[in-house]
């Protein structure tokens, strides 16, 4: 039965929303102390090479420089990392990609402090790079970490069934090689962090950190301090996209060294061509999938090799690759699946999480592949996808079966099929044959032939994409959170998770569910800074796993009160343990509508009855285990699905790709926040378009070309056109009240979708990201053989 | 980082020809400062030795647009949003207008200036091709000169002008176009705003029936500047302008891109568009 929710479910605006519309919010590098310091960065504009020698005489005795912090100052840890320790704080002796910081510069002056930086004397020797990750695991290819024996970060094998067999008992054989790009998250607010040190009680932070418990980690072992004397507290966070990670851990660290040498507060904020030179990227895949499928278009066998290009470090790495070998078939029941995912380092910017979290690049590949498989079978994308689309039972690749939920991967895909009359649309604009032209660049002036008619220069498609994600961490790690929960005496309520805001609302999606569960509204919540120091460790929040498992833990917390409240009603009016007690509306009532008090006058008593109205709430994912040598277990306790369809217009003459319209359907389980959700999808959407047709940061010997928004381009609001959200809300036994996961499936399907719309319009398929300009016109990309600007000159 | 720079802030023409007169310091004009501003910030060679800012939005004598003696006169120092918004500009120059609303976004037109644009002479500079068809010339003031030449003149080369160090521009002029002509301006960037333009190119044309008895041509960024096709538009007059015609039209301005640029990296995607674009815009306008 499903309950009538008052709160959950409605659209809610976000409790933050007016103080940052306001320009009230405070953000990182709002925050000035007395005595406050700055830091700026020594690189050396190189992409690897050997340091011989720093010669800092020239600045020693500046007035502007208070300090140099190198290497030697650092009191613990010198390397650190999310997964393994191999990126060093300060270079010391060889930097392996262009980000890389030798040492810092700390004083009162920005400005004098970049001055002094250049009259540091580095002497190097450039080394020789690798650049290509496909050349990283060659026998003869240099090492990017000489100590750790190979370039290979890490290699995820899955074996379901006998793919031979699969391919000897195919009608059908066919086999594709995919490129997606590396790309940059693009946060509106570059890194800024402050140390401010407390003698005895250790150091405090402050800064735009996505994962206040994993900086904490980074810093106490860097400082080497133990956790409890490294205070780590959020500020209001101008956007992350998974990308806040080690960056901001490790300036934080870099910040705590320097505050606790100079014993003064340092703050570090980077500048817009800092943060994209030095943050880690969306991981650049090479994909090549084989696939085997019977005439009546049932696949049989897919042997899909992967190859990411994991940067100079391993960050993320072997978390990111391991979502992808998990999912990379999509979401279709395969009886024979053979994958094999390497993530390899090359002294290219480093990789980590990114919002899809490796995902989005095989989307691209296999439902690429599915629309291939749909076109040389002579049936649509919609059957195709039916035909082997995983049901409730269905086997995974990873041999896990799918139960104890809806699984509602063919509910979206008709929905969004339905919704968008796609099947008629995508038979209407299907084209036999390629309908671009073929350019010859020795005869670049055109012959009439060559000249478009009119009426023919615009061609429109239709393509969809559909896809299963598992929610939160799965085999990947302990998956728990926890959130304290305090009831004033007035009725008012403080409330803290141990998951961190990023942006996405989720201090709104919280007070949303403590409101619910309370019978109250929630602005009489107030959320609380999040401090490492006030709640426990939650994990990160990351994996889509706020809603999921912060939220789990909210409600636990709301629940363990109400179950306090509600003892005491019990006893006050005497009411028998059967007896069902309403939470609504600020009033306390009875099944048959009798009012037995108001919520305010309950607390009052609750408090004056001497019963504890603070709590720590607490949710813990069920099991999930892992085979690493064969991919196979239950990778994720639950999963969700969803299917966007994209419809453009190609310009056949520019290869300008217009969005006309992109339709989301989503299964998240239940919604707790309308507008939060709708948001979710349309941020995600755009984001994922951009991947789709626009974004890409290019390098040269490992140096990124574009390092601001000049050239950095993302879409804005003119590039994109309608946006529309539907859900389909299945049932699911785990979160509160069945709500998953939403921020990353919206972002994962959307290239994927317009890579087939395009093909749908113009008859020629696409095999690399981003579907530009070049791309879409000549089928390849072109790129400046000059880095520098003409502006600059 | 912005170096510290002095502002000035005049009050009329004469305050701010004293000042520029003064050749003992470097002085730079900011009108907009959407060029300025960006190039300090990314220590660009052309403003970096700059000592002082010299800021012209108060002065009378380069704002406003009027029509006098056949002619429109347009402050140099008009914001596009003031261009974009003006009544003789669009029901006079809607080439210019058409261009002005594709700058930037609407902040950036808020500021930014139609002198600032061809002043700073990016190949990408989006008025110049419309300016170029129209004719325009500009007035140049300083302490002791004032002249009035051709924009086609003044601009000599990439971020490159006639300017001298003592001088302002005042006023850009435009012949009213007679209303027999017609015309269009066409931007590609990467994306629908906020982009730098990678191919422009603007026409304006009088037909007679099917005949061209006149047309004007410019294109930019697929140049080193904004230029007009002189060995084109003679090509051209008295021309049929039928299918067949405006094909062999289309492929000149490619082979005439060719001689002026070379062929570089982004030619193999500019020249096919070029080529096509242009085609599709001659058919919009000769089809009216
Ligand atoms: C985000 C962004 C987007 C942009 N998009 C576009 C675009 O789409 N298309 C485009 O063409 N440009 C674009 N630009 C560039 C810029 O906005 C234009 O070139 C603009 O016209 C410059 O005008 P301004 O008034 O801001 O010039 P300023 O920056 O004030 O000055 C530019 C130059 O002109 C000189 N100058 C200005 N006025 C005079 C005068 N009256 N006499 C003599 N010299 C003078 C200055 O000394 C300086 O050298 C963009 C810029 C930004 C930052």
């Amino acid at each position: 039965m499903k309950k009538e929710f008052s709160v959950v479910g409605k659209p809610i605006i976000r409790e933050d929303g007016f103080d940052k519309i306001t320009g009230r919010a405070k953000f990182a590098d709002d925050y000035k102390f007395d005595g406050m310091l700055h830091a700026v960065m020594l690189r050396i504009p190189e992409t690897h090479a050997k340091i011989n020698s720093i010669n800092y005489s020239e600045v020693e005795n500046d007035q502007a420089v208070n300090s140099i912090i190198t290497f030697a100052d650092i009191p613990g840890a010198k390397k650190v990392g999310m997964i393994k320790n191999d990126q060093p704080i300060f270079c010391d002796e060889v930097i392996v990609t262009p980000g890389d910081v030798l040492a810092m510069l700390v004083g009162e002056d920005v400005a004098r402090l970049r001055l002094a930086l250049s009259k540091i004397k580095v002497k190097y020797t450039p080394l020789q790079t690798l650049t290509d990750p496909r050349k990283s695991l060659e026998p003869d290819a240099i090492l990017i970490h000489p100590e750790l024996g190979s370039n290979l970060i890490i290699h995820h094998p899955l074996r379901k069934g006998n793919i031979e067999k699969g391919f000897a008992e195919s009608d059908h054989i066919l086999e594709q090689t995919y490129t997606t790009q590396l790309i940059e998250h693009a946060y509106i607010e570059p890194e800024a962090v402050i140390a401010i040190p407390l003698g005895q009680n250790g150091i405090k932070i402050i800064g735009s950190i996505q994962n206040p418990f994993s900086a904490r980690r980074i810093i106490a072992a860097v400082v080497n301090l133990p956790l409890d004397k490294v205070q780590v507290i959020q500020a209001q966070l101008g956007g992350s996209f998974g990308g806040k990670d080690d960056t901001m851990c490790i300036l934080s660290a870099r910040a705590a060294v320097a505050a606790i040498k100079v014993n003064r507060p340092v703050k570090i904020r980077y500048t817009r061509e800092e943060s994209i030179l030095e943050s880690y990227k969306r991981h650049p895949y090479i994909l090549n999938y084989k696939v085997g499928f019977k005439n009546n278009g049932k696949i049989k066998a897919m042997k899909i090799d992967i190859l990411a290009d994991g940067g100079a470090y391993c960050s993320m790495s072997p978390f990111v690759t391991w979502r992808s070998v998990v999912q990379a078939t999509g979401p279709y029941e395969i009886e024979n699946v053979h994958t094999d995912v390497r993530a390899v380092y090359t002294n290219n910017p480093y990789t980590g999480a990114m919002r899809g979290f490796g995902s989005p690049q095989p989307i691209f590949a296999n439902e690429s592949l599915m629309d291939e498989i749909a076109l040389q079978l002579g049936i649509d994308p919609v059957e195709v996808r039916k035909i082997n689309g995983l049901k409730a039972g269905s086997i995974t690749a990873t041999g896990q079966k799918l139960q104890n939920h809806d699984v509602n991967l063919l509910t979206v895909l008709d929905t969004a099929a339905k919704e968008t009359d796609f099947q008629n649309k995508w038979k209407k604009y299907k084209k036999d044959k390629s309908i671009i032209q073929k350019y010859d660049f020795t005869k670049p002036v055109f012959n009439d032939s060559q000249f478009i008619e009119p009426d023919q220069l615009i061609k429109k498609g239709i393509g969809l994409a559909a896809s299963y994600r598992g929610c939160s961490l799965g085999a990947e790690g302990i998956d728990a959170a926890a959130c304290y929960l305090s009831i004033q005496n007035d009725g008012s309520v403080y409330l803290l998770s141990g998951l961190a805001e990023n942006g996405q609302g989720l201090r709104t999606t919280f007070s949303i569910i403590v409101a619910e569960e309370l019978g109250i509204t929630t602005d009489n919540i107030f959320y609380l800074e999040t401090d490492t120091s006030r709640v426990p460790d939650s994990g990160p929040t990351v994996a889509s796993r706020a809603t999921l498992m912060g939220g789990g833990a909210v409600k636990n917390a709301a629940e363990i009160l109400r179950g306090r409240l509600e003892e005491l009603i019990r006893a006050e009016w005497k009411l028998k343990n059967s007896d069902e007690i309403i939470f609504h509306d600020n009033k306390i009532l009875t099944t048959d509508n009798r009012q037995l008090t108001t919520y305010k006058d309950l607390c009052k008593l609750a408090t004056n009855r001497g019963v504890n109205l603070a709590t720590i709430g607490w949710y813990k994912s069920p099991n999930v285990d892992w085979n690493e040598h064969t991919g196979q277990g239950d990778a994720y306790f639950t999963y969700v699905y969803g299917c966007q369809v994209a419809e453009v217009s190609v310009n056949l003459g520019t290869g300008e790709v217009y969005l006309d319209k992109i339709t989301a359907v989503h299964d998240p389980g239940t919604v707790i926040n309308k507008l939060g959700a709708e948001g979710q999808i349309y941020g995600g959407v755009t984001q994922g378009a951009g991947y789709g047709i626009l974004e890409e940061a290019t390098t040269e010997n490992g140096l990124i070309r574009e390092l601001n928004f000049d050239q950095y381009l993302i879409l804005t609001a003119k590039d994109i056109g309608e946006i529309k959200p539907i859900f389909v809300e299945g049932k699911e036994i785990y979160g509160p009240w069945g709500a998953k996961s939403l921020g990353e499936p919206t972002l994962e399907l959307t290239a994927a979708a317009i890579s087939n719309a395009v093909s749908n319009a113009l008859g020629k398929r696409f095999f690399s990201l981003p579907l530009n300009l070049e791309e879409v016109l000549l089928g390849k990309k072109l790129r400046p053989v000059e880095v520098k600007r003409g502006s600059l000159q | 980082m912005i170096p510290s720079i002095e502002i000035l802030i005049p009050k009329n023409l004469n305050e701010v020809l004293g000042i520029l007169s003064n050749q003992d310091k470097n002085f730079k004009i900011i009108a907009g400062g959407t060029d300025v501003v960006t190039g300090l910030k990314q220590e660009s060679n052309r403003f970096i030795n700059t000592e002082v800012l010299v800021d012209i939005n108060r002065i009378a004598e380069v704002k406003g647009i009027e029509k006098r003696n056949g002619k429109i006169s347009i402050g140099a120092a008009s914001t596009f949003t003031e261009i974009y918004t003006n009544p003789i500009v669009s029901s006079e120059l809607p080439i210019l207008k058409k261009a002005v609303a594709t700058i930037g976004s609407l902040q950036i037109r808020n500021r930014a200036t139609i002198a600032g644009n061809f002043v700073n002479n990016a190949p990408c500079a989006d008025t110049v091709t419309a300016l170029l068809v129209y004719n325009a010339t500009i007035e140049i003031e300083s302490t002791n000169s004032k002249r009035e030449i051709s924009l086609q003149e003044f601009l000599q080369g990439p971020y490159k002008t006639q300017l001298k160090k003592d001088e302002i521009v005042t006023r850009i002029n435009i012949p009213v176009p007679p209303k027999t002509f017609v015309g269009d301006f066409y931007k590609l960037g990467r994306r629908q705003a906020v982009a730098i333009s990678r191919i422009t190119f603007a026409v304006l044309m009088e037909l007679n029936g099917n005949k061209i008895n006149e047309i004007k041509i410019a294109a930019g960024a697929v140049t080193p500047i904004g230029t007009r096709f002189p060995e084109l538009e003679k090509y051209a007059a008295g021309k049929e302008a039928n299918n067949d015609f405006i094909k062999s039209l289309a492929s000149k301005l490619g082979e005439e891109i060719i001689k002026l640029t070379g062929l570089r990296w982004s030619s193999e995607y500019k020249l096919p568009v070029v080529q096509q674009m242009f085609y599709q815009m001659l058919k919009r306008i000769t089809k009216k």
